[in-house]
């Protein structure tokens, strides 16, 4: 019997994905532990998207195991999917919807009598974690269209961390985003990592990856080409190894 | 289809005595009287402007028949002092007919003038008003079970059957009385147009053995007429007549004719159009347009309610005549139909 | 005071745009009809009964326009699901000829709803052609002739019975529209309609079913037809094939004017109510104004058109 608690918070080996035919990624193994960032980094059609809908549970793997700290699961069935969250590039954000709703959104909470929406109760709870991630927005009741990039992404990545269990995925959290907003994104990133969640980020910016991941994992044409501590490496070696230029 | 051709039949056999000369009833077999015995004495008319009365059109749809009535009923009511409080247009709705009832019931008025939409459905609708003494003048149809007298004052129609009959006449002296016709009739649940169409065929039927009628096509959308024409002489090229329910769609079945380069298939229609006219008159495919009195009959409606009011006695089914207009007579035709000079370029034309 | 002004925060203009026009309104008529009867207690209800069964397909249509979808079949469905009441009703009672017609009504909902849902064809193509095939049906269901309707309990129930004075036409405008905004407002399911229509891809993230809210809404806008069908047969005592046959403009202009986007997203059931009663109350008042056919209908376009225009401009970025 494996020591489940000591386990990592996910373990991919091995993994392989085909395409009708076509490989889009191979030979991934991958662990993160809890509390730790890891990011994903690898040129255009590198196959990161593709690893991160395995993890979210979008694809099923053609081959190889995946485990939610050290039990072997199906990300694609439910029991196992609020195991991990994922915050999208367009963020699934419903626009005309206040921010309270829509980090309840699937989830609402209801009252017990007549099994109403219990607005007052998501409003609440949705302050305390708005207030913890220090997301900084004017109001929980505030609507998604009138929020600005930086505060949208915020509340995303608060919804993915409020509803996680272990894992978060996050696909290019700050693409769309100025100097000032990301660095604010950045800080709620690194909170999540002292709720002992695993992160794992795919990020195109190096100077971000090197600024949050503990380590670096580099895909180039759907293998994975090798993974370092960010303390142990710098950018040339991570450029050379996305690029596969020595 | 077969129910249409029986009760076509069955009109027939009620409204017709067995001879060309056809005698209109009432639905309940009342005797009609001419509209033009419908008066409103002088000293009754002087009562009346004292009085101060209001009077109600509301109407089941917008048309020029209907605008041609109007202005017979209100010039009426004018001189005798009665105020037209509300009009309005059901738009063939039997539900909005009834809010329209209600609506206009607030400005109680003492005469209503209507045209029921179909019995069953619109005595609900008139029960309000028969139940408050509202003078109620009906035109052409009937709510069923309404009492004459006490429900209502009257029934005002066209000649529907004569209309239908007038019509037939016309085609079959246009096609020297042989030939084959198609009957283009209104598929709708719609009193007038059901009862004149099946008045057509029932007086071809029974009047002119030398004519058979080849095709019969329902027709629910006006602006559909000209593709029915077309599809019609496709099938029979060599027609030698068309009978159209009523003159809107007969614009279309005319075009489809000049799409055609038709000139010999003759064309019947009922109520008063410009372009129909303009074909007549023009030496076209039109032979005859079979008008109402309509102007008449919205000054008789107007005069049954005006007497309902003073509590004489009204006879229960009033009819107005029949005018066949041919390019000899067009200009009368308008004149006496609804009341006003026809189109200036059917004028020219007629010159 | 600033309670004061965190009200005016949340008041969203455009959304409140019919109960203002509303007001606006009926104080015009109240001044210029002052004489006519238009203030009265049975010219007022006169307007609820009249806009009663408009009201109710407003109702279903705003969840379907919440949820990114429109149906333009309902009239269609009205007068179907009244024949069939109706035809029903001839041999058997009441609550049997009631449950007819509110299945016909679900039926064709969910015939709209497996095309749009499953199959992902655009609903406005789907519920047009709907929309003509079922006013076929309703052509040939009797073959145009209209269905009497003598049941004593049915005349009660949706005709000209009333519950301690109260019409129950009222009574039905009240109800369905309470149990529509409940639900629209107050249960998870009317979340996630919103949802649906806001961002279908969003919800579906969040594990939303979106395929079953889409069917849903659509069964939910074919019952609301049927009962509205039920509310006309219950006026006029019968059934006829034109019901609810020029009701398709006026109930989506009531329902974007009470506030709901035609695009999804967001509504309003109250809005609908108000938007029912205000076209209503034009109806009406135009009609007691002496105005003419042709006039009432440029004057009411005009209304209708200024009230559009207000509530759907969007606000200057």
């Amino acid at each position: 019997m494996p020591n489940v608690s000591n386990a990592p918070a996910l373990r991919l080996t091995d993994i392989r994905k085909e395409f009708s035919g076509l490989v889009a990624i191979e030979n991934c193994s991958l662990a993160i532990e809890a509390g730790e960032i890891v990011a994903l980094v690898g040129d255009n059609g590198a196959g990161k998207s593709t690893l991160v809908k395995i993890i979210a549970g979008v694809h099923p793997p053609t081959a190889g195991t995946i485990e939610f700290a050290g039990k072997t699961v199906q990300p694609t069935t439910d029991a196992n999917r609020n195991d991990v969250e994922v915050v999208y590039q367009d963020l699934a954000l419903a626009d005309q919807q206040p921010v309270y709703m829509n980090l309840f959104l699937g989830r609402e909470k209801i009252k017990r009598p007549l099994g109403l929406l219990d607005r007052r109760g998501m409003i609440d709870e949705a302050q305390a974690l708005v207030s913890q991630l220090d997301v900084r927005i004017p109001s929980v009741t505030a609507t998604i269209r009138d929020l600005s990039g930086g505060q949208r992404q915020g509340v995303a990545i608060a919804r993915a961390f409020h509803w996680a269990k272990r894992i978060v995925l996050l696909d290019e959290p700050t693409a769309a985003l100025g100097v000032a907003e990301t660095a604010r994104v950045e800080e709620i990133i690194k909170t999540l990592r002292t709720q002992n969640l695993a992160i794992l980020i795919i990020s195109h910016s190096l100077d971000q990856v090197f600024r949050l991941a503990d380590r670096i994992c580099v895909l180039r044409r759907g293998s994975q080409v090798g993974i370092r501590r960010t303390a142990e490496t710098d950018k040339n070696e991570i450029v050379s190894m996305i690029t596969g230029l020595a | 289809m077969t129910i249409r051709l029986t009760t076509a039949i069955a009109t027939g056999l009620v409204l017709f005595s067995g001879s060309a000369a056809a005698e209109t009833v009432g639905p309940g077999g009342e005797e009609a009287t001419p509209s033009a015995t419908i008066t409103v004495s002088d000293s009754d008319a002087e009562t009346l402007r004292e009085r101060g009365a209001t009077a109600a059109l509301l109407w089941h749809t917008s048309a020029d028949f209907v605008n041609a009535v109007t202005d017979g009923a209100t010039d009426e009511f004018e001189r005798l002092g009665i105020e037209v409080v509300a009009t309005t247009d059901a738009g063939f709705d039997a539900a909005r007919q009834r809010s329209d009832i209600e609506t206009a019931l607030t400005l109680e008025p003492d005469i209503i003038i209507a045209l029921p939409l179909d019995p069953v459905t619109s005595a609900e609708a008139f029960s309000e008003a028969a139940e408050a003494g509202v003078s109620l003048v009906f035109l052409s149809n009937l709510p069923s079970g309404y009492v004459h007298g006490e429900d209502y004052a009257a029934i005002v129609t066209d000649d529907l059957f004569q209309m239908g009959k007038q019509a037939a006449d016309a085609l079959a002296a246009a096609m020297g009385e042989e030939g084959q016709v198609a009957w283009i009739y209104h598929d709708a649940d719609y009193y007038v147009t059901n009862q004149r169409d099946n008045a057509f065929m029932t007086t071809i039927i029974n009047d002119y053995p030398n004519i058979e009628v080849v095709a019969e096509e329902g027709l629910a959308d006006p602006a559909r007429a000209e593709e029915i024409a077309n599809a019609l002489l496709l099938r029979y090229p060599d027609l030698d007549g068309i009978y159209v329910t009523w003159a809107q769609p007969a614009e279309g079945v005319i075009a489809a004719l000049r799409a055609n380069g038709n000139d010999h298939t003759r064309v019947v229609t009922l109520d008063l159009s410009e372009p129909v006219a303009l074909d007549m008159v023009q030496g076209g495919n039109v032979a005859a347009i079979v008008a109402d009195e309509a102007y008449e009959l919205g000054r008789a409606m107007a005069a049954v309610g005006a007497n309902d009011l003073l509590g004489n006695a009204m006879p229960p089914f009033i009819v107005a005549p029949a005018i066949t207009v041919t390019a000899d007579n067009v200009a009368e035709g308008w004149t006496i139909s609804l009341h006003r000079d026809a189109p200036e370029s059917v004028l020219n034309a007629a010159q | 005071m600033d309670g004061v002004h965190r009200l005016l925060d949340r008041v969203d203009v455009r959304q409140n745009v019919v109960y203002v026009g509303f007001l606006v309104i009926f104080l015009f008529f109240s001044v210029t009809l002052w004489d006519t009867g238009f203030l009265s207690s049975r010219n007022l209800i006169n307007i609820v009964l009249q806009t009663a069964p408009a009201t109710v397909m407003a109702v279903g249509l705003v969840f379907v326009l919440s949820a990114g979808e429109i149906d333009l079949s309902f009239g269609s469905i009205v007068a179907v699901a009244a024949l069939v009441g109706a035809v029903v009703m001839q041999e058997a009672s009441a609550l049997v000829g009631i449950a007819a017609a509110l299945a016909a009504g679900c039926v064709i909902g969910a015939i709209n709803g497996a095309f749009v849902a499953f199959l992902r064809l655009p609903s406005f193509l789907v519920t047009l052609a709907t929309m003509g095939l079922f006013a076929g049906v309703a052509r040939t269901l009797t073959d145009l002739r209209s269905i009497p309707i003598t049941n004593e309990a049915f005349a009660g129930f949706f005709g000209s019975g009333s519950l301690f004075g109260i019409p129950s036409l009222v009574l039905w405008t009240v109800a369905v529209v309470a149990l529509g905004h409940l639900v629209y407002r107050h249960t998870t399911f009317g979340a996630h309609v919103v949802a649906t229509g806001d961002n279908a891809a969003a919800a579906r993230a969040c594990r939303v079913k979106v395929t079953r809210i889409r069917l849903s809404v659509l069964v939910l806008s074919g019952a609301c037809a049927a009962l509205a069908g039920l509310l006309y047969a219950g006026r006029i005592q019968g059934a006829r094939y034109t019901l609810g046959e020029a009701d398709l403009m006026i109930v989506i202009a009531a329902v974007i004017v009470g506030g709901t986007k035609l695009n999804g997203g967001k509504g309003s059931i109250i809005g609908a109510l108000f938007g029912s009663l205000l076209m209503g109350m034009l109806n009406n008042g135009l009609i007691l104004m002496g105005l003419s056919v042709s006039q009432q209908l440029i004057v009411r376009g005009l209304i209708i058109l200024a009230a559009v225009a207000i509530s759907l401009r969007e606000p200057a970025r």
